[in-house]
């Protein structure tokens, strides 16, 4: 393990830090970050509550000279769930027409953390918030990762489409579909047998179909759930992974789905480590790929969160190369450092990595702002919020 | 009283209406999808060829072709990536050769009949065949049920001196009427094996078969053969010289222990393989009472539904034994259900 060595100037600076963490107060993210701060020899952040900004500008006093900001995942924070959701009522949607609640729904909906609410809504709530935000606290607040960039990276189909532009590989993409009937019409125009089905807003494996037909035969493997209680049709992610071969069911989840904003990518083949698939996060920091945690899978679903941990595992970096091969992870790792620097303003982002089943090849399957949760990660011996402080901190430094 | 049924995860056939109730069911930890390339064939290392690539180590390594995707769509098809191959002129000496997806294999409309023409075709240019394997498709390319196999005995009509052949894929898989004097090596791997395949290979001439592995599968996708299908294996007359027999992946892997107990076939065998299967203490209990089976090499078991007492006791075999992975069966409205590792 490479010891990092401080310079005088960055620790002066790492003492005097000041970070404002905009998030929700009492979760693990930020007492993780809080335990990284104090590591370091720096203060305590300050929290505050995305609530407390939505009305106004910052509080006085909020921002000092050279606050650093930091937007942390609103993540199951359910008061915040309703308050995104609240905000995105009334809001124009510039897409088209999706699911929405309504106010009184809303207020009489029991929040069941694995009930999927009206994703598109609570996206354009949180777009609207960060837009706020964004505006009150002026050109001259520095942000990790700039508001702007981070609603980019949590809207897939744009997402997408931006890193096909800038050249980064990426799996085919099939637009956004409003149905069953017509994904299965743009799976025929362009020959696609096997899709990915991703809810445009859903945190990682939430609201994901991995569904296949031939025309004959129909498979869709997911941990998504559509039920019918009292209060109507809604969407649930489960904690098991189902396997569906019935079209009309299959057909019905789509079309929840897609009621809620629905991307559609081509199934790319990925490799296989020991019986099992395979994708890789890995967080780049300051333009340079850092930490890696490899997620195994005996589905073609990598990254669930699942009740039975026989059927999703980790991996080691280390532990694939071998048959990987440094070549074939070296371009790889490039091609996540070329991907972060779309947004050259942000000074981190974690990237989902799919390696081609021939493991020569490589496409990203998501990129994620918030995405440097990584239990036991470690990288020069730094945990990824260590990492993340002191690249800020050497970004001023060097400016 | 518990009433034991094997059945299928998976209740719709897909070729029409089902006769039980179309169900969405948990993936079950024990299945099993096949999500590496093989690396290895018959003591061979094996490697990707693309045109450009040398043809280096004819001897040791066994040459892969495929065709994935993107290149199926840029309008590549697997026989002219062949012929490629066929061009080069150390590939005369080729020993090996894998082939991968041949194209768009996920579709249900590439068959592998246009490349098991090609290879029978190209008898003459590739004298030195061994080994030859059909099929080498991971889950995340084509669901195994789904890849669509032909006749593939043009091949081995075409390659009398042939010695290794293995096939994954059990839709629409034929072998017609198989003499070979040279194969020793035959492994079939599938999600279902059709009654017509089991019954062409175990009453097909290979009098120098030493190694005969069939993934016997689901009836669900085709596995429609059952116990009395095997006789002709297990009466002992057929494959004298067979040292290493897997029956994998049954619905009765019980019934198959039963009867390989009773047959003279155990006296030859080196190894057995009933892995990935629906063994339960029933059907060890059979291979514990036999004697033959303490002359084993090996008895590989994994994926079984036998109790941990059972497993103590088949490990305590003078034999090297594989009882890993054991499976619990699913207990649904006082019924009990046990699963092959590999269907879909």
């Amino acid at each position: 393990m490479t010891a990092t060595v401080t310079s005088p100037l960055v620790s002066d600076c790492i003492r005097a830090l000041d970070v404002v963490v905009i998030g929700s107060p009492s979760g693990e993210r930020v007492e993780r970050f809080q335990g990284a701060l104090a590591r370091l020899g720096a203060p305590p952040a300050r929290i505050v509550s995305y609530l407390d900004l939505l009305d106004g500008g910052p509080p006085p006093g909020l921002l000092r000279p050279g606050t650093l900001l930091r937007l942390e995942s609103p993540d199951r924070d359910l008061e915040l769930l309703r308050a995104f959701l609240a905000l995105g009522v009334d809001l124009e949607d510039e897409e088209g027409e999706y699911a929405r609640m309504t106010r009184k729904e809303l207020e009489e909906a029991p929040l069941d953390p694995h009930r999927i609410l009206c994703p598109r809504q609570w996206f354009l709530g949180y777009r609207e918030a960060l837009r706020r935000i964004s505006r009150s606290f002026g050109e001259q607040a520095r942000w990790m990762i700039p508001p702007g960039a981070v609603l980019e990276m949590s809207d897939k189909p744009l997402c997408h489409g931006l890193l096909r532009r800038y050249g980064i590989p990426v799996p085919r993409g099939l637009g956004v579909v409003r149905s069953y009937e017509e994904l299965r019409e743009r799976m025929r125009q362009t020959d696609t047998p096997r899709v990915f089905v991703k809810l445009a807003h859903g945190s990682s494996a939430s609201g994901v179909v991995a569904y296949q037909t031939n025309g004959r035969s129909h498979r869709a493997v997911t941990t998504t759930e559509v039920a019918r209680t009292p209060l109507g049709v809604s969407l649930y992610n489960t904690k098991r992974l189902r396997a569906c071969r019935e079209e009309r069911e299959i057909a019905t989840l789509i079309d929840e789905l897609c009621r809620h904003r629905a991307h559609v990518e081509a199934w790319y083949p990925k490799a296989g480590f020991r019986c099992r698939t395979f994708d890789l996060r890995v967080l780049v920091i300051a333009g340079e790929a850092r930490h890696v945690v490899v997620r195994t899978s005996r589905s073609p679903i990598t990254n669930l969160h699942l009740a039975d941990d026989r059927t999703v595992g980790r991996a080691t970096l280390e532990e694939l190369l071998p048959s990987w091969g440094q070549a074939a992870w070296e371009a790889a790792r490039a091609g996540c450092e070329r991907a972060m620097a779309v947004w050259p303003d942000a000074l981190y982002a974690g990237f989902d990595l799919m390696v081609s089943s021939d493991r020569k090849g490589h496409a990203l399957a998501e990129v994620n702002a918030f995405g440097d949760l990584l239990y036991g990660a470690l990288h020069r011996g730094q945990d990824p919020y260590e990492a993340e402080v002191r690249a800020a901190v050497e970004r001023e430094a060097a400016v | 009283m518990i009433l034991t049924r094997i059945q299928a995860v998976f209740s719709e056939s897909g070729h029409g209406s089902s006769t039980r109730s179309t169900q969405t069911l948990q993936v079950r930890r024990g299945s099993m999808a096949i999500y590496d390339h093989i690396t290895e064939f018959m003591g061979q290392r094996v490697q990707d060829w693309e045109p450009g690539d040398p043809v280096a180590d004819p001897e040791g390594t066994a040459y892969r072709l495929s065709v994935d995707w993107d290149e199926a769509e840029e309008g590549v098809e697997w026989t002219a990536k062949f012929a490629a191959f066929l061009d080069d002129p150390s590939s005369r000496e080729v020993t090996g050769l894998v082939v991968g997806p041949w194209g768009q294999v996920a579709t249900g409309e590439a068959s592998s009949g246009p490349v098991v023409e090609a290879i029978a075709a190209a008898r003459d240019r590739l004298p030195r065949l061994r080994s030859l394997f059909l099929g080498d498709i991971t889950s995340e390319e084509a669901e195994i049920s789904w890849i669509v196999q032909s006749d593939v005995s043009p091949t081995l009509a075409a390659y009398p001196e042939l010695e290794h052949f293995g096939v994954r894929g059990g839709n629409s898989l034929a072998f017609g009427t198989v003499r070979h004097d040279r194969l020793r090596t035959l492994i079939i791997e599938s999600g279902g094996l059709p009654r017509e395949v089991v019954t062409a290979v175990l009453s097909a001439h290979l009098p120098e078969l030493r190694h005969l592995e069939l993934w016997l599968g689901d009836g669900e996708y085709g596995g429609d053969a059952d116990v009395t299908d095997l006789q002709p294996l297990l009466s002992g007359e057929q494959f004298l010289r067979l040292e290493h027999l897997g029956l994998r992946d049954s619905e009765f892997s019980d019934e198959i222990a039963a009867a390989l107990a009773r047959s003279p076939l155990l006296d030859r065998l080196r190894v057995l393989d009933l892995s990935l299967g629906t063994l339960s203490d029933a059907g060890a209990q059979a291979l514990l009472d036999c004697p033959a089976v303490r002359r084993l090499r090996k008895l590989d078991l994994h994926h079984h539904y036998c109790s941990e007492a059972m497993v103590a006791r088949l490990e305590a075999l003078p034999v090297e034994v594989n009882a890993s992975d054991p499976q619990e069966p699913d207990e649904d409205d006082g019924d009990s259900y046990r699963y092959v590792a590999v269907s879909e």
